[in-house]
């Protein structure tokens, strides 16, 4: 059984998607405010966590905000619909994905196993990944540029792998949502950019060129050499 | 682009200033037209100059005959811009180049035989019989010194200048007075297109309100109208936001349950919860409804005497039931009767949410206080309706909100508590229909406190 937190202020929900996701195998947790829920998700006792970003007390932003200080923990972030402002700051903040309430139970439980593939995947071929001055090993779970080492979250850790995967590539956002996000792009689905721009960030910071270009045609391209400074 | 956007301002300027250069036209043409305009206390002093001149030429005559009196008159035509004529007793010019003009004047003096003033076209003429020295009569015409010829014909400058001043003045005026009139007229059509866009805070200038006529009157109408159009769509607007936020918790909840019971997994929990959602969605809707009806009545709500210690000892009995079974007491001390003017229906349920809300919010086994007295000043003004409960009352910072839709007391927005958070802001709605005030206040040691004033009908 995967031990899963959700934190959401909605009790009834809790009892009913505890009763609901026990049948596929996971074992929820519910706690219902913000203090409480990152209390929790530090412990380390979860795979992953289900954030409602509109909490009494301390909100849902703040939660992620506090918890991606300190822990990589993969995070799925439910949002009420319209308020694609709270989306996008949640994905930037380090959320792995999003889901509109109300949602559909199953659709829930395909995004929680997709994250979870993506975190715990043992399968993986171990031979470390090199362009110019990354290096990625897969085993480790590690990124390096030069001889710094990245902080990424999963999603980003994935997404550089695909990356790394495909150099001097072009790739398109749908096949990225596919293999990083593991389900498919719904249409204004905005998720993959916002992980790419973070993902642009960290390398940035490095003091490199650009690594990673936007192609016209919903596409991005990575470099396959160090890119000039 | 600008002048033909105040096309208004246009037409009433060039009316204002025709009229204004019209009527000063019509006033100088009157003046040039009419005849004997000249006020008779000029006269005398005009027939003295006509005939001082008239002598002379007289005079010339008997001194050196025809010749003599014309070169006079060309000196008199050369000096002063006039000109004149001398005519025989009998009407027969004698001397002068322009006797034509005069021919007419000089037959009415022949038959008056009195002198004869003229004004024609702006040139004064006068006309007279006067009697040379040996006895024979002439009659002498001629224009007068000073007359309308020297402004008229000899200064074109000044005149163009004396006109130019004229309409200068009267357009300054006109466009003063057009502005004064137009200018609110384009500022409410400023302040309208950006109502329309939807600049909902737009008013019209504030300082054009002060105007004391009709035009003030408007705008400050105007600018009520714009303040309760924001009122109303700000306050949609924040309930549709409430709205689509609030029904997402039971669909959320609905979707679940439902798929609990799709996947052959049903329990009981998923169908009470199932139809917990549905008494939610139904009552939610309910109660929005009230609330639209309230903020924007379709037709009028009709108001009668209602006595109101009746109204409320009946909600109380019928309340007793429901908290009995929580063991809490509800007690009413009420004074004299209360006649108010209200529909019964709204105020029964604007009351009876208040007394349900304590009942719901009071500890198990405590007590609920119901009070009417009057109050207001002078006393007896009003009516005062006190609930108080012995619950955990409401953080004071939040006092303000828990008349807003979809208010929920932090503690209890688990949601277990039931009820749609809109009761009081139904009965805060029925209650300012009725021009009284609601509010709450936190009781000591601790509960909530609302207190319901309303006008008192004197017999």
């Amino acid at each position: 059984m995967e031990r899963v937190l959700i934190v959401d202020d909605d009790v009834g929900l809790c009892e009913l998607l505890a009763e609901r996701l026990r049948a596929d195998g996971f074992a929820l947790e519910a706690v219902h405010d913000g203090n409480r829920g990152l209390e929790r998700a530090l412990s380390r006792d979860h795979a992953l966590v289900v954030l409602d970003l509109m909490l009494p007390g301390l909100s849902g932003l703040d939660v992620l905000r506090s918890l991606r200080a300190q822990s990589q923990m993969p995070v799925l972030i439910l949002t009420a619909r319209g308020e694609d402002i709270d989306r996008i700051l949640g994905l930037e903040i380090g959320a792995d994905d999003y889901l509109p309430k109300p949602f559909n139970p199953r659709e829930l439980i395909a995004r929680i196993r997709a994250i979870l593939r993506r975190t715990t995947r043992p399968e993986m071929p171990a031979s470390p990944l090199i362009v110019g001055a990354l290096r990625l090993d897969p085993a480790l779970r590690e990124a390096w540029l030069h001889q710094s080492r990245l902080d990424l979250t999963s999603v980003e850790f994935a997404l550089l792998e695909a990356f790394l995967r495909n150099a001097g590539r072009i790739q398109s956002r749908d096949s990225l949502t596919e293999t990083v996000l593991g389900r498919r792009a719904g249409p204004f689905d905005r998720a993959i950019d916002v992980h790419v721009s973070n993902l642009r960030k960290k390398l940035g910071a490095a003091q490199e060129g650009e690594w990673i270009k936007a192609v016209r045609g919903n596409g991005y391209l990575f470099a396959a050499r160090s890119p000039d400074r | 682009m600008r002048v033909l956007a105040r096309s208004l301002f246009l037409r009433i300027f060039i009316w204002f200033w025709m009229t204004v250069i019209v009527t000063g036209i019509a006033l100088i043409l009157a003046f040039l037209l009419q005849r004997g305009s000249i006020p008779s206390r000029w006269n005398g002093m005009l027939n003295d100059t006509a005939r001082y001149s008239g002598t002379i030429a007289i005079s010339e005559m008997d001194r050196g005959g025809v010749p003599a009196v014309s070169s006079y008159l060309e000196h008199l035509e050369w000096e002063g811009h006039l000109q004149a004529c001398l005519f025989d007793s009998s009407g027969v010019a004698l001397a002068g180049q322009h006797c034509a003009g005069f021919e007419e004047m000089a037959h009415h003096v022949m038959a008056a035989r009195t002198p004869m003033l003229r004004m024609r076209f702006g040139i004064l003429r006068a006309a007279m019989m006067l009697t040379g020295s040996d006895g024979q009569a002439y009659i002498f015409a001629t224009e007068l010194p000073a007359g309308p010829r020297t402004t008229f014909g000899a200064n074109h400058f000044s005149f163009l200048t004396e006109w130019g001043v004229a309409l200068l003045v009267s357009g300054c005026i006109c466009y003063l007075l057009t502005r004064y009139l137009t200018a609110p007229i384009l500022r409410l059509r400023e302040a309208s297109q950006q109502l329309a866009v939807g600049n909902l805070s737009s008013r019209a200038a504030p300082e054009m309100a002060r105007r004391r006529d009709e035009l003030g009157e408007l705008i400050v109408d105007f600018n009520g109208m714009a303040s309760r159009i924001e009122q109303l769509v700000i306050g949609q607007r924040q309930l549709i936001g409430d709205i689509s936020h609030e029904l997402r918790s039971p669909l959320a909840r609905l979707n679940v349950a439902l798929d609990l019971v799709r996947e052959g997994r049903s329990s009981d929990l998923a169908v009470d919860h199932m139809e917990q959602d549905l008494e939610c969605l139904d009552e939610m809707i309910g109660r929005l409804l009230t609330i639209a009806r309230l903020d924007a009545p379709s037709a009028p709500i009709q108001f009668m005497a209602v006595n109101l210690g009746d109204m409320i000892s009946q909600i109380v009995r019928d309340a007793e039931f429901e908290s009995r079974k929580r063991e809490i007491q509800i007690s009413l001390s009420t004074g004299e009767e209360y006649w108010i003017e209200g529909n019964p229906e709204l105020l029964h349920s604007a009351i009876e949410n208040v007394i349900r809300n304590a009942i719901y919010y009071t500890h198990a086994g405590t007590s609920v206080e119901v009070r009417i007295e009057s109050s207001g000043t002078p006393p007896g003004l009003l009516v005062q309706l006190v609930v108080r409960d012995h619950g955990p009352g409401i953080p004071e910072a939040e006092l303000i909100h828990i008349f807003r839709p979809f208010y929920r007391a932090t503690e209890s927005r688990d949601r277990q508590s039931g009820g749609a958070g809109l009761g009081l802001a139904i009965a805060e709605r029925i209650v300012r229909l009725h021009h009284g005030t609601i509010r709450a206040t936190n009781a000591a040691p601790h509960g909530l406190e609302v207190e319901i004033a309303l006008p008192l009908v004197h017999a």
